[in-house]
């Protein structure tokens, strides 16, 4: 489906008008005028509206309901048969963020001299709470593309590791710079119990005292600063720190500490630190929150990631090993266990304790998946919605700006032929700031709009023959296969070579930018056809696949030049 | 011997990482130019999967929310479409039996060896809301009271572990050499099967030790082994705060690999020990100094605005933890082997004014009986361990039993998962070889330990108002055939061989998803 409107010029007119965000003095691409008609409206907050319009103004959500009449200027898309929900949020990811290079190895263990903390690397990555995430954040478009076609309108991006890891940024999953439009930074300071290799803090022990002292050392650092900001005479300058600096509103209080602890006794020493400084604590992972209903149960809403641990097949010292992983109990790693903590959601939401679900690392085909088997396990499915939606917007301080479907708010929309986290749901577009991007595009083609539309896409028909190295998102990690494309006009032949062998390609298409495709493959002792479609940006084509039994997967793929 | 692949320190950072062995042992056993060579390591994938669901089942075991009989089967999902929920699994009822907390219990005809006061035979231990209320021959039984009978059981004190490495998810901060800010309180889990088995052997206390990588490693913790509660619970309150010193080979890791990024460390020589120990207290003299000024100047403040204008001085948790224990509040435990470290670390601890609460392991300990107990410092040595590495050549078994002659207080520790759970083995060993009475032995197990730990008005013997923790054997502890009947804290049950759910029972009872219900208090 293309929600594109008759009249381009309509949306030409949408660049003179500036969207009201916060973050950015620079007027935003334009998003123009909607009014999406006839279509089932879960708002999240107001219930359910069976038949209603909602009418999106220069990224915003200015009406909604069931009698709304659209604007004279807007572009009115029917959409009878679909539903309209909120755009999920992400509140774990880590997408965009560079790695800064590790330091490199000392000297091999010279003689007595060097004294303790003998040389510093560059950076102290991991231990950087003055990180602001939002100045370094550069997303790539397939990693947006991804979370959006998955239905995630907005990410909360911080790293993933390290004991303070820095200020996050929340951004949405728009094509043109996320980073430029961030919705909300600093959303708080993330913090967790990874040490450093190879130099205090490396363990457990040692991040948990550094942790300690960062934060006694802060709130020193915020009285003396408080003296000498008062102005009077002759009170001596504090040390420039912008590390402390940074800590300062979380030992007050005012800036949460968003903590990445999972197994339970991670969480009660995250809990244990927050009473010990008095923090505002957001606890992240919490995969096993519900062997710490006691701790948690006061708390403040958790973000709960679904990344349930995988099964591991090992012996011996290997698996000693894989006790100390982040699901720190080789327990969670039999099958039976597993089943538990996929229950984890919803014995916490009997329980009567609020929380967002979240993906942890996985990617955001997973993460549905894991959603799908977290419901299947207990968790109602409206809580589900929620958990996505308005609890992580208030969670990460912006509940008055996304999570639900109200006037004022962000147009942060998914329009899907079902209900949201429906078992057959498939989305269709999806509104990111009322700008609207395509999921799965509509067979009768309109190219030509498609081009004029905001990602301002060429209109040509794409050039794909050559050599394609594809990497498909499987269940079981990433698979990769080499393809080899010829083609005529608009049709593409050619052959597929994976892990199941060679497949020939069977009703190539090139329409505009969109390319399909079908290869039949033996998988498992059966034959599958597999549906292949994608969207062609040059040398890089991303897309999804639909495998029979075996459910969607994308794919991304790039041409050997 | 090549100094950079030697069998010494190469593992220092998979010591600090937690698992269920002996680490330090361990490290020993790391051979020439390899990785790790386990000590001992699951076989079996049933052996796997039974000790973890035994974790799991304790991880799951938290009385604040096992609601047993309350299963909570909420209706099916509302108005959401597709709504075919499956019953939810209720993680609540999965759960260990908790003991209930002891209310009257007598524990009757049996021999108790109450490392005080010598054997009583045929008597009567009366615990009450948790603390033995009676012991002797004539003691009568309650009105009320649960009876164990004890009828050809012998009764000790709950075993303590003077030096302990379970129940802790790091050991070695090994990247600085004083590391006297990090807490084993912080890294607590609660999760290990191996505490249960310790328990099964009638252990009750422990006394967590960081590992020995570092000249000052981090403040140790007393736990007691209330196993099934969260971790919490496993805390010994009262028990007077240590720290984890060490002297010698560990400390110096002549033979240490280098991390990427890491730097070559101070000292590589006892003397450079020395020095770094001088040098940390000094700086804890002067860091205590600023304190005082600052205290004194903010008592003698007329004002209030004069006082608030006072800034005080950076908290430094370094530091922090040194200051205590040069004002005596904080217990030093002393990883050592060789007289000479010993006497220099007595001279360190005079010049600086505070005691050496222990020296662990101590195996040269015999050479210098008098100069320990004149500086009142315990022993927490090994029954038979010598000749494992260089600086461990001269230890002898006789070692527990010299030292103990000469007025030294002396402990027969573990210092590994596996021996904990037979103390009472180690224990008999000092009878065996130095010829200890069968009360000093016991001691060596139990009051000892108290005694070195600064817990001993709570625990450590079997004397009326201490903490009932108990350990009931089916023979006397030091015969070979002995077994530990039933293991009690506070009064309660923690582990009785008869009733106690085998692991196979509890995974059966996971499957079926049956909350267990705790058995009536004995």
């Amino acid at each position: 489906m293309r929600l594109a409107p008759p009249l381009v010029s309509g949306i030409l007119l949408g660049v003179a008008l500036v969207l009201p965000r916060d973050a950015h003095p620079q007027a935003p691409a334009p998003a123009g005028t909607w009014a999406l008609t006839n279509a089932r409206i879960e708002t999240v907050t107001k219930g359910r509206i069976e038949k209603g319009t909602i009418v999106i103004r220069d990224g915003i959500i200015q009406a909604v309901g069931a009698n709304v009449s659209p604007p004279g200027d807007a572009r009115v898309v029917d959409l009878a048969g679909r539903t309209v929900y909120p755009g999920f949020i992400d509140l774990t990811s880590s997408m965009g963020i560079p790695t800064p290079a590790q330091p490199q190895a000392g000297p091999g263990g010279g003689g007595g001299g060097g004294g303790q903390n003998a040389g510093a690397p560059a950076r102290n990555v991991g231990l950087e709470p003055g990180r602001v995430i939002a100045n370094e954040v550069a997303p790539a478009a397939a990693d947006i593309r991804a979370s959006r076609d998955a239905g995630i309108t907005t990410a909360l991006v911080a790293p993933s590791r390290g004991a303070f890891r820095g200020l996050s940024a929340l951004i949405p999953m728009r094509d043109d710079s996320s980073a430029q439009y961030v919705v909300k930074a600093p959303v708080g300071m993330h913090m967790g119990f990874q040490g450093v290799a190879g130099r205090y803090p490396a363990t457990l022990l040692g991040v948990i005292a550094y942790e300690r002292q960062e934060l006694y050392d802060a709130q020193r650092h915020g009285l003396l600063m408080d003296r000498y900001k008062a102005g009077e005479r002759g009170v001596p300058r504090p040390a420039y720190d912008a590390n402390l600096d940074a800590l300062v509103p979380v030992v007050r209080g005012q800036l949460p500490a968003f903590f990445g602890a999972s197994n339970e006794n991670e969480i009660r020493r995250a809990v244990d630190i927050a009473k010990e400084f008095d923090l505002k604590l957001t606890i992240v992972g919490a995969t096993e929150a519900f062997r710490a209903l006691d701790a948690v149960k006061t708390a403040r809403p958790l973000v709960v990631s679904v990344e349930f641990p995988q099964a591991v097949e090992v012996t011996g010292w290997a698996y000693r090993g894989a006790q100390r992983r982040e699901l720190n109990d080789s327990a969670t790693r039999d099958a039976a266990v597993r089943k538990i903590v996929e229950a984890n959601a919803g014995t916490l939401h009997r329980a009567g304790v609020k929380f967002a679900l979240a993906p942890g690392a996985l990617k955001p085909n997973d993460f549905m998946a894991n959603v799908h088997k977290a419901i299947a396990a207990g968790l109602p499915r409206e809580v589900a919605v929620e958990a996505l939606t308005i609890r992580a917007a208030e969670i990460a301080g912006v509940g008055n700006k996304l999570g639900s479907i109200e006037p004022g708010k962000i147009a942060d929309l998914v329009v899907a032929d079902g209900p949201p986290l429906g078992d057959s749901t498939r989305i269709r577009t999806v509104f990111v700031d009322g700008i609207d991007y395509d999921v799965i595009p509509s067979a009768s083609g309109r190219n030509g709009q498609r081009a004029a539309g905001s990602g301002g896409r060429g209109g040509e028909t794409a050039q794909v023959a050559g050599t394609w190295i594809m990497t498909v998102n499987g269940p079981q990690g990433a698979m990769t296969s080499t393809m080899t494309l010829t083609q005529t006009a608009d049709a593409i032949d050619g052959n597929m070579i994976s892990e199941f062998g060679t497949a020939a390609i069977s009703e190539g298409r090139v329409n505009g930018r969109t390319v399909t495709w079908s290869a039949s493959f033996q998988m498992g002792g059966e034959r599958t056809t597999v549906n292949f479609e994608a969207d062609v940006d040059g040398a890089r084509m991303t897309g999804r696949l639909r495998a029979g039994e075996m459910g969607t997967m994308t794919f991304t793929a790039e041409k050997k030049p | 011997m090549n100094t950079r692949e030697g069998w010494g320190m190469r593992d220092v950072g998979k010591l600090r990482e937690p698992g269920t062995g002996n680490r330090e042992r361990v490290s020993f056993r790391a051979q020439r130019g390899t990785a790790l060579v386990p000590v001992e390591s699951p076989r079996s994938g049933s052996l796997r999967s039974l000790a973890a669901l035994g974790m799991t089942l304790l991880l799951g075991a938290s009385p604040a929310f096992a609601q047993a009989g309350n299963p909570q089967r909420p209706a099916a999902a509302t108005g959401a479409p597709n709504a075919q929920q499956a019953p939810p699994l209720d993680l609540t009822a999965v759960s260990l039996p908790i003991p209930p907390a002891g209310k009257l219990v007598a524990i009757t005809n049996a021999t108790i060896m109450t490392a005080s006061n010598g054997t009583i035979e045929k008597g009567t231990i009366v615990i009450r809301d948790g603390k033995i209320a009676a012991v002797g021959a004539d003691v009568p039984v309650p009105a009320g009271a649960k009876i164990i009978d004890g009828t050809g059981k012998y009764v000790t004190p709950g075993i303590i572990d003077a030096h302990s490495h379970s129940a802790a998810e790091a050991i070695n901060e090994g990247t600085l050499s004083i590391t006297s800010m990090v807490r084993i309180e912080d890294v607590l889990r609660q999760d290990g099967i191996s505490l249960y088995r310790q328990l099964a052997g009638g252990t009750t206390t422990l006394n967590i030790l960081h590992g020995s990588a570092n000249t000052i490693g981090g403040q140790n913790a007393v736990v007691k082994l209330r196993y099934g509660l969260p971790v919490d619970s496993l805390k010994f309150e009262g028990a007077p705060p240590g720290i984890k010193f060490a002297l010698g080979e560990n400390v110096r890791q002549t033979n240490r690999n280098l991390q990427p990024g890491q730097q070559g460390r101070f000292p590589r020589t006892r003397m450079g020990v020395e020095d770094l120990l001088r040098d940390a207290f000094t700086r804890a003299q002067e860091y205590r100094r600023d304190w005082q000024q600052y205290d004194a100047k903010k008592k003698a403040a007329k004002t209030a605005a004069e006082r608030a204008a006072l800034i005080p001085p950076a908290r430094d948790l370094e530091l922090d933890a040194l200051v205590e224990v040069l004002e005596g509040k904080r217990l030093v435990h002393c990883h050592s082997y060789r007289a000479d470290e010993i006497l220099m670390m007595l001279r360190v601890a005079k010049d600086f004014g505070f005691r050496v609460a222990t020296f662990q392991h101590v195996l040269e300990g015999y050479k210098i009986a008098d100069e320990l107990a004149k500086a009142g410092s315990g022993a927490s040595t090994f029954a038979d361990e010598w000749a494992y590495k260089m600086e461990a050549w001269d230890a002898i078994p006789y070692n527990a039993a010299l030292m103990a002659e000469r007025g030294v207080v002396v402990t027969i520790n573990s210092d590994s998962d596996e021996r904990a759970r037979r103390l009472y083995q180690e224990a008999a060993k000092a009878m065996h070889y130095g010829g200890a009475s069968e009360q000093e032995a016991l001691k060596m197990i139990t009051l000892n330990a108290a005694k070195q730990l600064g817990i001993d008005k709570r625990v450590g013997s079997i004397d009326v108002g201490k903490d009932a923790d108990l350990a009931i054997f089916t023979a006397h502890p030091f015969a070979p055939n002995a077994r530990v009947d039933m293991t009690l804290i506070d009064g309660r049950v923690f582990f009785d061989r008869a009733t106690s759910p085998t692991l196979e029972q509890l995974i059966e009872q996971m499957k079926q998803r049956k909350p267990h219900v705790a058995s009536e208090d004995r």
